[in-house]
């Protein structure tokens, strides 16, 4: 199956390259705004700075490009800040637009934990399509084979919660969102390509999509 | 389990004694301007002794517990309670259950459930070495622990304070062990007393199931710990895994292995290990360049090309562009030590730059001193201190090896482990001198670690990861389950 994968230079794009590969994507990786616009699968990662991503996306139109890919039909990844950014916004220091796909708001992680969040975290069948296991309610496609409370790689300061787009949460100084789906767009907060082989099921359930 | 304050009353003031005796006491004030401080939510249970009635075996501070009672918190009173008269004073006063420690031992305890219901009584047992002892922990008891439960549990009341007096204000960590044996040999649930004294205390009491509650007096009022964070961490008790890490000492671009960093030894392929560490459940892998020159930055490469979990890689990182390139090689995070020592700023510039997830502070302690140069070389600053100072500068976890006990197979230095955790918000993970299955429990349960870490254990296959994780489970320690379904392509 074919993927594109973003080329951000605000992400860890060699790991989830990998990542992808050993679940059988055939991986194109690009920074071409066009190439982007006219992809049917996109993976947006991202690291560090909600801003500095989204400024990147900007400057080089593949915010726009992103949108078209989508409004065309395309399914789209988003990876820690690229699920992130896949919100109208993050307040992460001060507002930040983000790509305005999903509804919602990403926010500082506050309480007595220790911030960010670094390691493993139990992730559990959310709101949108309750619960990821039970065979009775569709399970979401991108946690097929995953059993609930599966434990996931987590690194972030920063979170969406309760969205309406949520399919799957954990608890971290409170329930975040760990994962999201609307029609063809996802998103994990997670790390895939460093939670073994739960993480390379995702992608591989993204990956072959339809 | 609910977490329980606890305050000795003694003149109207809440107090400490030190072993009991009334002269030590240490004053920390009025109870209501105590309580306030200690920010307990409505509807809380609230632990209290009236020490002058312990003493005289007459309700004394009927007062205080009466405006207690009015604060929306379910109070339980001990001390000194010897017939249903007492109990009925303080039940009067607005207590909600009596504790009562001697009387358990005798055919009062009958009457009192019989005339308040087995609900409003919580029997106190103190013990030391296994032993029950009765009043003031002067007398061993004629009665058997076995005996006292069947006895609460023949008259169905469902739970019973438990503590055992050797580590009672010692803040050295609740008994575990006894604990431990009672979830085996009574259905009656235990509200667990002495020696808490940090936050990871009270998330392992609950792991235990057999805890309804844990009492804490001292370590609240020395700020030890913090309920508003006890509470979050409590809540998270069972969703955050604890982590089982696999560490390869390399050199030469091989796995090897030494006692106390001497005798080193070979021990297999890097990669082949890593593969098979993921494989068999290793949440991380740590890579320590054991020459710490930095000449395995290939192996890092080849390693970190072959697995999907986290990859930390530490030895002879000496400056921001070391800990550049080894990112750059597909390390997540770094850990720095020698160099670090030497110049403490170098943590803060890697965190500004790299974020503070990256940056792992290894120390290695030796006699509670922190060394340099693989432990051969130990320097004069304390190491729980130095670890302090790590997570201010920006450390985001400390790898705490002890150099005493590496190699050793005689289990995690808990007293370091504690001296450090205790201290610390950022995560620890325990190194040096695995050598049981139980060593890796101790190090999470007692020694409060966030992660456990061994070397030859795993290479020469003693045990395997596995191994480790089913018996953390077993013991009620959450741990990443792996999911087999996934089989994975051999790397590129």
């Amino acid at each position: 199956m074919n993927v594109t994968l973003i080329d951000s230079p605000v992400a860890n794009v060699a790991n989830i390259a990998r990542a992808l590969r050993a679940v059988n994507a055939e991986l194109r990786v690009t920074r071409d705004a066009a190439a982007i616009a006219s992809a049917q699968k996109l993976v947006l990662p991202g690291v560090g700075s909600f801003g500095a991503a989204m400024s990147w996306l900007i400057e080089t139109r593949i915010d726009d490009a992103i949108r078209n890919a989508v409004a065309n039909g395309a399914s789209l990844l988003g990876i820690c800040v690229g699920h992130q950014l896949l919100f109208d916004a993050s307040h992460e220091m001060g507002t930040t637009r983000g790509l305005g796909l999903l509804r919602g708001e990403v926010h500082q992680f506050e309480g007595p934990l220790p911030v960010p969040q670094i390691g493993w975290n139990r992730v559990r069948g959310g709101q949108a399509i309750l619960p990821v296991r039970t065979g009775k309610i569709a399970c979401p496609p991108l946690f097929d084979g995953v059993d609930d409370d599966t434990a996931f790689y987590f690194v972030n300061s920063y979170a969406a919660r309760g969205v309406e787009s949520e399919i799957a949460s954990a608890e971290y100084n409170g329930s975040f969102t760990a994962a999201v789906q609307q029609g063809r767009v996802f998103g994990v907060q997670f790390h895939p390509e460093k939670s073994s082989r739960a993480g390379l099921r995702v992608l591989r359930n993204f990956v072959e999509w339809n | 389990m609910e977490l329980i304050p606890s305050l000795d009353l003694l003149n109207g003031r809440v107090v400490r004694l030190t072993h009991g005796d009334f002269s030590t006491a240490k004053v920390y004030g009025d109870a209501e301007e105590v309580l306030d401080a200690l920010d307990v939510p409505r509807g809380a249970r609230l632990h209290v002794v009236d020490l002058e009635a312990s003493r005289s075996g007459h309700p004394v501070e009927t007062d205080i517990v009466r405006r207690l009672a009015q604060r929306d918190l379910i109070v339980q009173v001990g001390g000194g309670i010897r017939s249903l008269d007492d109990a009925r004073r303080w039940l009067d006063c607005g207590a909600g259950r009596v504790v009562v420690g001697t009387a358990a031992a005798t055919s009062l305890l009958d009457a009192l459930v019989e005339a308040f219901g087995p609900e409003r009584i919580v029997p106190a047992i103190d013990v030391r070495d296994g032993v029950v002892r009765t009043e003031g922990w002067l007398r061993e008891s004629p009665v058997t622990m076995r005996e006292i439960f069947a006895r609460v549990e023949s008259l169905a009341i469902p739970e019973a304070l438990v503590t055992d007096i050797s580590k009672d204000g010692a803040l050295r960590g609740p008994s575990f062990a006894l604990y431990r044996q009672l979830r085996r040999a009574t259905r009656v649930k235990i509200i667990a007393s002495g020696g808490i004294s940090q936050t990871s205390d009270v998330v392992s009491l609950a792991r235990l199931g057999n805890m309804s509650g844990c009492v804490i007096g001292k370590a609240l009022l020395e700020k030890r710990v913090d309920l508003n964070e006890a509470r979050a961490r409590l809540a998270a008790a069972d969703s955050v895994p604890e982590r089982v890490i696999p560490c390869l000492d390399v050199r030469d671009g091989r796995v090897v292995k030494g006692v106390s960093f001497e005798n080193i030894r070979d021990a297999g392929d890097p990669v082949e290990c890593a593969m098979r560490y993921e494989d068999e459940g290793a949440d991380e892998l740590v890579i320590l360049d054991i020459n710490g020159t930095r000449s395995s930055i290939d192996t890092v490469r080849r390693v970190a090309e072959s697995i999907f979990i986290p990859l930390t890689v530490g030895g002879g990182i000496r400056s921001v562009e070391d800990f550049r390139d080894t990112l750059r090689a597909g390390a997540d995070r770094v850990a720095i030590n020698t160099a670090a020592l030497r110049r403490p700023e170098l943590i803060a510039e890697c965190s500004a730059e790299f974020g503070v997830q990256a940056v792992v502070l290894s120390c290695d302690a030796k006699g509670g001193l922190a060394t340099v140069r693989g432990g051969k070389e130990v320097t004069d600053v304390d190491a729980i201190e130095w670890c302090r100072r790590a997570e201010q500068l920006g450390a985001g976890e400390i790898l705490l090896t002890s150099v005493d006990r590496d190699g050793t197979n005689s289990g995690f230095d808990l007293e370091l482990l504690r001296a450090a955790t205790s201290v610390l918000k950022i995560g620890v993970i325990a190194s040096g001198g695995a050598g049981s299955l139980d060593h890796f429990r101790d190090a999470i349960e007692a020694g409060g670690a966030r992660a456990v870490l061994a070397a030859s254990l795993f290479h020469d296959r003693v045990l395997t990861v596995g191994d480790v994780k089913h018996h953390l489970e077993a013991e009620g320690i959450p741990i990443r389950r792996v999911i087999r379904s996934e089989a994975r392509n051999p790397p590129a």
